[in-house]
């Protein structure tokens, strides 16, 4: 008889995959329920959110967010 | 539908034994009958209501064309899960308790009282008119509204709903005793339909019900009975059981229904009540319906028709001097200009993304601003501008670097075959998202129905 698991299925870039199981690494395999491919693992529904605020936060450290146009092209001034 | 707001459908969880009781009143077989079936599901009740003896599953089936597959399984399922249908080895028979409250509730008779029992006209001259209703009903929900997005008003909600929203997470307190402010729960609550809304409140208070006591069914019952009453009629509150009666002050606070004093013996259902249990869509927002049952006799209607004009440079212009639109609006448009009926701003990367950090979803933003958009824009084909709709999706999977669905993983299957059969069987429910045959596991967005196909399947094979 199969097995059914409570669970997220999370779909991303195989980049973002491998920071996802560092962090899972680092917290002693908290997250991961199971990996199943290059791009695609299910993780606990508890902890998805805290999952997504690292993930956040490492990329901050990484990654440059180009600044936002805050002018009105329309509305010299 | 969003997040962790829980609307109509929450009530397919219920235990069996919930439901039986509920079954009992011939009201509630009928708003559930008329609001939680699909179409194909009313067929099947329908042909089975008068077979007083148990039909063939095969003879069912065959109702269904063979390409509907997916559709006929979807009914069955859900009327399992309604516990509307019983079977045993291929037969199907309606629950005997659904089958005669819900004959009660189409051809009459008995003595249930379960539709209301009308009062007279009151002696006094009567001022209870469907306007004053409405105008009530709106003032009353509107006040709610208001509360949360935080804009004065001149009628302030009670007690007990300011609670409701706190437990129901809507709004949360920083501090005991200091003012709850909006949550993003709530944010995504105030850019649903009307009557997506009421039903969030109604399922917390039933559950803060129970709390205090109350009994579910009986809640329930009340509740759902509301949908099949007749608006600007007086109904007696003397058939009502204590519960119902303690419930009708606490409706009274969300303008679902109206009395005169506290202790009326009658009381009037409002708009609001009476479209509880429609069947979904066409229930704008509370006051669009409203407004579209009064036409456009007064200022109140204002409030249910579009005012909002997208332009393709993303500036949004929206005529309204109402402190809720403007607010709403403010949540996901940098507001730059404020006239006496107009206000106007913009729609940048920036409000977006801040808007889908507070938990709204783009296509929350782009239902809102269609379902509002002014008169002059339904004139075009398309009423968004292409444009606009697309970059505001393309705003939001920017911001999203992971796609997360929640669902189940199913896994350890003993054969190949057994999971290919599985596999197929998910696929053609639409709810399968992942599977690798290699690692015979699969990702499936709902479980119920596969299991029960499982355990029949298993229970079949055990037979032969």
């Amino acid at each position: 008889m199969p097995r059914a698991v409570k669970g997220v299925l999370v779909e991303c870039d195989p980049s973002i995959k491998a920071i996802i199981l560092k962090i899972d690494e680092d917290f002693h395999h908290a997250f991961i329920v199971e990996d199943l491919d290059h791009q695609t693992l299910v993780v606990k529904e508890s902890k998805l959110a805290e999952l997504k605020e690292r993930l956040e936060k490492i990329l901050e450290k990484t990654q440059m967010m180009e600044k936002e146009e805050e002018s009105d092209p329309e509305q010299p001034g | 539908m969003s997040g962790n707001i829980r609307g109509f459908g929450y009530l397919e969880n219920l235990p069996p034994i919930t439901f039986r009781r509920l079954y009992q009143q011939p009201a509630t077989a009928l708003a559930i009958f008329r609001r939680m079936l699909p179409s194909l599901a009313k067929v099947i009740v329908t042909t089975l209501l008068y077979n007083d003896v148990p039909v063939q599953l095969g003879d069912l089936e065959a109702l269904v064309r063979p390409e509907s597959y997916r559709e006929r399984e979807d009914a069955f399922s859900k009327l399992r899960r309604l516990h509307i249908i019983n079977e045993t080895d291929h037969t199907i028979s309606l629950d005997p308790v659904f089958r005669t409250n819900f004959r009660l509730a189409l051809t009459g008779g008995g003595d249930h009282h379960s539709f209301g029992v009308p009062c007279p006209p009151s002696d006094k001259k009567s001022k209870i008119t469907i306007p004053f209703l409405d105008e009530y009903a709106q003032r009353k929900f509107e006040a709610i509204l208001h509360y949360m997005v935080g804009t004065h008003n001149d009628t302030k909600p009670g007690s007990g709903v300011i609670s409701l929203l706190v437990s129901s997470g809507l709004m949360e307190r920083q501090g005991t005793g200091t003012q709850a402010i909006i949550t993003k729960n709530g944010f995504s609550f105030l850019l649903q339909e009307g009557n997506a809304q009421i039903w969030a409140l109604l399922i917390q208070y039933l559950d803060t019900a129970e709390e205090l006591g109350m009994e579910k069914t009986d809640v329930l019952h009340f509740l759902l009975m509301l949908g099949s009453l007749e608006l600007g009629q007086a109904y007696s509150v003397n058939t009502l059981t204590v519960t119902q009666r303690a419930m009708l002050a606490d409706l009274r606070d969300y303008g679902i229904v109206y009395q005169r004093k506290a202790a009326s013996d009658r009381f009037y259902p409002t708009r609001l009540a009476t479209t509880l249990t429609s069947e979904a869509g066409g229930l704008r927002s509370a006051s669009a319906t409203i407004a579209a049952a009064m036409g456009d006799k007064d200022a109140f209607s204002d409030a249910g028709k579009g005012f909002v004009i997208v332009e393709t440079n993303y500036r949004i212009y929206a005529y309204t001097n109402s402190p809720l639109q403007i607010a709403v609006l403010n949540l996901f448009v940098r507001l730059t200009t404020r006239f006496p009926n107009l206000v106007s701003g913009r729609i940048s990367r920036q409000s977006i993304q801040e808007a889908i950090k507070m938990g709204i979803t783009a296509d929350q933003i782009i239902d809102y601003l269609s379902v509002h958009a002014h008169p002059q824009m339904r004139k075009n084909l398309v009423v968004l501008p292409p444009t606009v709709v697309d970059q505001i999706r393309l705003w939001q999977i920017e911001g999203e670097r992971m796609k997360a669905t929640g669902g189940f993983l199913f896994k350890d299957f003993t054969t190949t075959q057994d999971f290919e059969d599985v596999a197929k069987y998910a696929e053609e429910l639409g709810v399968l998202r992942w599977k690798s045959t290699t690692k015979r596991c699969m990702f499936v967005t709902r479980h119920e129905q596969i299991a029960d196909w499982l355990k029949r399947r298993a229970a079949g094979a055990g037979k032969k």
